[in-house]
């Protein structure tokens, strides 16, 4: 199968330089020609309710972490935010 | 130009106001310091995962019976991905495919009719963060307090016919969070939202025209003004001969335009799939019949009883139901069957709104009750008193809950209704102006009110005005 | 014999019988990785200082008569995939070279409680993607047993640490096999629990349907050990299950009279080793002839494993990764000019190619369009995996199968080859997909002296009965000689 590499690395947010994207092309064609190989199944997925998740009760904790500790590992923060590029909508 | 139909869908996000967020045991609240509610869950941080909040659920079930939907016991969330500094996961944990409530259906009055939207599903996610973007600085700041605030999204059938329909349905969706006690449907705080989706046909054509998605509609407001300008917009496209794209449009509120997000081609593909770090969802059949045994009588219903049942206009049963002190005051008084339905509407909408509103208080803030109130307007019914000293005795009854028969007492202002008395009291006042019966006679009709004016302040005001009135008319004539 | 030599539960005894302290424990292991880590490459960091400093508290803790933690003073080394707050926590990548979280895994703090002494931090497969440790951004991982061999993956710094004498145990992780092949490669135990039967709060995410924590140790008592330390129910994962967790090291019980062993077929078939299948249907003669009843047994879904596998694996793991996005934390990259290309390119130059091409495989299943086709029909056989299994259940206690279809192989010579690479995982996948726990066990060597392992499989969460099964074929082999003796090119 042909896989549009381009398409799907923009969707992932990735670059492939070009003079890796035959590699890549290649790699990917195998794994996807090997993944493909699933028997015609038909059944349909049920939810399984026979573990349901146990919720959480809503209550609020504060004082857990500092501001600081949660922007330690920020690479760019200027007035207590994360800081981007301009994003324009 | 030919005869268009505006149909419009809407897609509402509403904010609940739980303690703690959807899924991390952070505070649920707005307008704090940047960054300060934030915890390795809500921030993404690697190794981090959801629990869900149960009263998220809850929440979500009650508007579910709001809205009269299937309630899905069993239901899943789902990843809906995409890359946005706001997003610190770089997904939305929401529901795809099985929201927790479909297929219900919402009844209002417009216009005096009774209108109906059908609601595709209520489905429970997390809401993002906030960008800032200061002019001063070249990049953009990210804020995450807002993430993972627990959020409702309430989906409607293109069922809507107009704006007005729209501003309607709005009205009400908001009307009934709040009565429900879920969302504090704070606008300026932009705790309730909506995606407004307009296309418009051909009266009679048998399909809907193209329809645009606008995003950005951040006030009920903006939601007519958006609906308007987006319909005439299409609408001028299909007369010039051209065809409406489908397209992602983006409301500017300020300039009163919609300007193009995305196009079709450029849709977003969010890869949706069920989110692995958590279970099904199983709600038992017992949590869904209390919930909904907790609801309220609802403001949709509620206008449609005091419309029809107790005979208020429409106008002013809308501006009863929708405010919940007022309701419950009406409600109450109503119950109590002493006076009128209509005049207990007048007085909440006239004299206790005009306090309310100078106080700054809520009805329940003061000492106002529903039985005082009804004794009050009991005693006007019956002619004790006067409408004029009825707002006396308001004044005082409304700051101190006393009784309002002992104020008419203590402040002296029953009236006098006695036909022997009142008759003297005419016969007395015509005897000394002889001058005004003449004017009266020769036609000057404002004489009346004169004269009765002047038995009134002989009587220091204690007569029957009505009685006053009609036996100085019948006097006049005689 | 120096102490880094001794397995956990001796070590425990002589703790608390003052035949050496905590301290003297811990200096001889970090002289054990100064003298064998060039060579070996185990660790991503290694924090000598605090491993003194919790030695020393330890050492107080026992002069002051307290009651400690059977495990209290064991030196440990950690997965660098398990977030320890104050520690770097990378994945082996150069997207997380300098993250230190500002909290601890559950199993952190469990270690941290119980008063281990964290050695440090291993290497391991970027994001626990690969087989070998050679996608490691940091370093390669050598196997003791013949340095120019990998060590398996993606745990290869946590096994070969164990097999090395670098640690007395560790923590690894396993989502397709990452604790048992490379446990198998470099001959120590290896135990991947039962899906929900340890918390992944903190393990940072490659496939959260699949992931699990588990312990690498040189003994089945030692593993027994530290899975009763680990697991338990943490109302922070909501996949974690709330139930009652018994003692395994102290019910640990060697007899197999009557103990049905499942031998499915397709686990032997083309593609394994004969020198694996030997070795392991002769495990299965010893287990019977100590009492155990041998049954053949079908699962027929086994062809389609692989395939499901990289499927459900790469799609979760392609929204896992997603937040790795240059904004909040890790990486970014230098020069962007506007925000897709700050993404792209810290993406880009922050994950190796092996991560890019899961992400790209999980991004093209989820796209629209092949949703149905690939990631739906890979959640189908799932269920038909763990629905066989199930069955077979009905009919056997245990399963035993190899874990690796041959032992470990040279440094490089399956990197350019991702499908290669991706079937040494074969035999360990199925157990993931139906979230069963598993146990690798050293299994003899083969022609090139190189180790081969025995996959015990058990029934959901059956950990004691597996580890008993386990501990039976220890004690049946006389012991596990499990410390390698370090050599560059084994006989």
């Amino acid at each position: 199968m042909k896989i549009d590499i381009k398409h799907i690395a923009k969707l992932a947010r990735l670059r492939i330089e070009d003079d890796k994207l035959e590699k890549f092309e290649k790699d990917m064609e195998s794994i996807v020609n090997m993944v493909d190989k699933l028997p015609d199944v038909t059944d349909t997925l049920e939810l399984d309710a026979s573990e349901p998740m146990a919720l959480r009760e809503d209550k609020a904790v504060t004082g857990k972490f500092t501001r600081d500790e949660m922007l330690a590992n920020a690479p760019e923060v200027q007035a207590g935010c994360l800081v981007v590029p301009k994003t324009v909508e | 130009m030919k005869d268009y139909e505006i149909v419009v869908g809407l897609e509402v996000h509403a904010e609940l106001n739980t303690d703690s967020k959807i899924y991390c045991n952070c505070k649920n609240a707005f307008g704090l310091e940047v960054n300060s509610q934030v915890c390795p869950v809500c921030m993404g941080m690697p190794g981090t995962l959801p629990t869900l909040n149960s009263k998220v659920v809850d929440y979500a079930i009650k508007m579910g019976h709001a809205l009269n939907c299937k309630i899905n016991r069993v239901c899943k969330q789902d990843r809906k991905n995409y890359f946005y500094p706001d997003l610190p996961k770089a997904y939305q944990i929401s529901q795809a495919d099985v929201p927790l409530c479909e297929n219900g259906c919402l009844e209002f009055m417009v216009d005096g009719e009774i209108k109906k939207v059908r609601i595709t599903r209520i489905h429970i996610e997390e809401d993002a963060g906030k960008l800032l973007h200061d002019e001063s600085f070249a990049g953009s700041l990210v804020d995450l307090n807002r993430c993972g605030v627990p959020l409702i999204e309430i989906v409607s059938e293109p069922d809507i016919r107009s704006s007005a329909e729209a501003k309607a349905y709005l009205d009400t969706i908001k009307s009934i969070l709040q009565y429900i006690g879920i969302s504090d449907c704070k606008m300026q705080e932009g705790s309730i939202r909506c995606d407004v989706n307009v296309s418009v046909n051909e009266k009679g054509a048998k399909e809907f025209g193209t329809r645009s998605e606008m995003k950005n509609v951040n006030s009920f407001s903006a939601a007519v003004r958006g609906i308007e300008y987006e319909a005439k917009r299409q609408i001028e496209v299909l007369e010039a001969g051209g065809t409406v794209a489908q397209e992602t449009r983006r409301w500017d509120d300020a300039k009163g335009v919609s300007v193009v997000m995305r196009s079709k081609e450029d849709a977003q593909d969010y890869r949706y799939f069920p989110e692995p770090d958590m279970l099904t969802i199983v709600v038992d059949e017992e949590r869904v019949n209390k919930l909904k045994e907790s609801l309220p009588e609802l403001p949709n219903i509620k206008i449609k009883r005091y419309v029809s049942e107790l005979g208020l206009s429409q106008t002013d049963a809308v501006l009863i139901a929708e405010a919940m002190d007022k309701s419950r005051l009406f409600d109450e008084a109503v119950a109590l069957n002493m006076c009128s339905a209509k005049n207990i509407s007048n007085w909440i909408l006239g004299d206790i709104s005009k306090y309310v509103n100078e106080t700054g208080k809520t009805i329940d803030e003061t000492e106002l009750t529903a039985k005082n109130l009804c004794v009050l307007i009991q005693q006007i019914e019956k002619n004790v008193i006067s409408n004029s000293a009825g707002k006396k005795v308001f004044q005082v009854i409304v700051e101190d809950g006393s009784d309002p028969l002992k104020v008419i007492e203590e402040k002296g202002l029953a009236q006098n209704s006695d036909t022997g008395f009142i008759e003297e009291l005419v016969k007395e006042v015509l005897a000394n102006n002889e001058k005004s019966i003449n004017d009266y006679k020769n036609g000057k009709t404002n004489a009346l009110g004169y004269l009765v004016g002047q038995c009134m302040k002989a009587s220091k005001g204690k007569a029957n005005p009505g009685l006053v009135k009609e036996t100085v008319t019948k006097m006049l004539n005689d | 014999m120096r102490l880094y030599e001794k397995n956990a539960s001796e070590l425990s005894e002589m703790l608390r019988a003052k035949q050496c302290s905590a301290s003297e424990l811990c200096n001889d292991v970090l002289d054990r990785i100064n003298e064998v880590e060039n060579e070996i490459g185990a660790f991503v960091t290694v924090d000598a200082e605090g491993a003194k400093e919790n030695a020393a508290r330890v050492d107080k803790a026992i002069a002051d008569g307290e009651k400690l933690h059977p495990l209290a003073g064991i030196p440990i080394g950690i997965k660098d995939n398990i977030s320890t707050k104050g520690m770097r926590t990378t994945c082996s990548s150069r997207m997380l070279e300098n993250y230190v979280p500002p909290f601890d895994a559950f199993v952190a703090d469990k270690v941290k409680s119980a008063g281990m002494t964290i050695l440090g931090k291993m290497n391991m497969d970027e994001f626990a993607m690969g087989s070998s440790t050679e996608t490691s951004y940091m370093h390669l991982t050598r196997n003791p047993h013949n340095t120019e061999c990998v060590p398996g993956g993606s745990s290869g710094g946590s096994a070969a640490a164990v097999a090395a004498g670098e640690a007395v145990v560790t923590l690894g992780s396993d989502t397709g096999g990452s604790i048992r092949q490379p446990a198998a490669l470099c001959g120590v135990v290896g135990m991947k629990p039962t899906y929900g039967s340890v918390s992944r709060y903190g393990l940072v995410a490659f496939a959260s349907s699949l992931d699990q924590i588990g312990p690498m140790g040189r003994s089945v008592k030692d593993v027994a050990m530290v899975q009763s330390l680990i697991c338990g129910h943490d109302p922070m994962d909501a996949t974690s299950k709330n139930m009652e967790y018994p003692d395994y090291a102290a019910g640990l019980n060697e007899n197999v009279q009557g103990l049905r062993i499942g031998i499915p077929k397709e686990y032997f078939g083309n593609g394994i080793d004969d020198s694996v299948k030997s070795a392991v249907m002769e495990a299965v003669k010893q287990y019977e002839s100590n009492g155990a009843v041998i049954k053949e047994i079908s699962l027929p879904s086994t062809e389609y494993a692989i395939n499901t596998y990289y499927i459900i694996a790469s799609a979760e793991a392609s929204s896992n990764l997603a937040r790795f996005d240059g904004v909040k934390y890790g990486y970014r990259a230098k020069d962007y000019t506007n925000l897709i290309d700050m993404y792209e390119k810290t993406r880009s130059e922050g994950f190796g190619d092996e991560v890019k091409r899961r992400i790209m495989l999980g991004t093209f299943v989820l796209s629209s369009g092949y949703f149905d086709a690939y990631y739906k029909k890979a959640k189908i056989v799932q269920k038909n995996i763990s629905q066989e299994f199930s069955n077979a259940f009905e009919q056997c206690d245990i399963i035993a199968t190899p874990t690796v279809p041959a032992s470990a192989f040279k440094i490089g010579e399956n990197i350019g080859d991702p499908i290669k690479m991706y079937y040494n995982d074969v035999c360990t996948v199925t157990v993931n997909i139906a979230g069963l726990p598993a146990i690798s066990l050293p299994c003899g060597k083969d022609g090139k002296g190189m180790p081969m392992g025995l996959q015990l499989i058990g029934d959901k969460f059956t950990e004691q009965k597996l580890l008993n099964a386990a501990y039976a074929y220890e004690k049946m082999c006389g012991g596990f000689d499990t410390l390698a003796k370090i050599t560059g090119e084994a006989k």
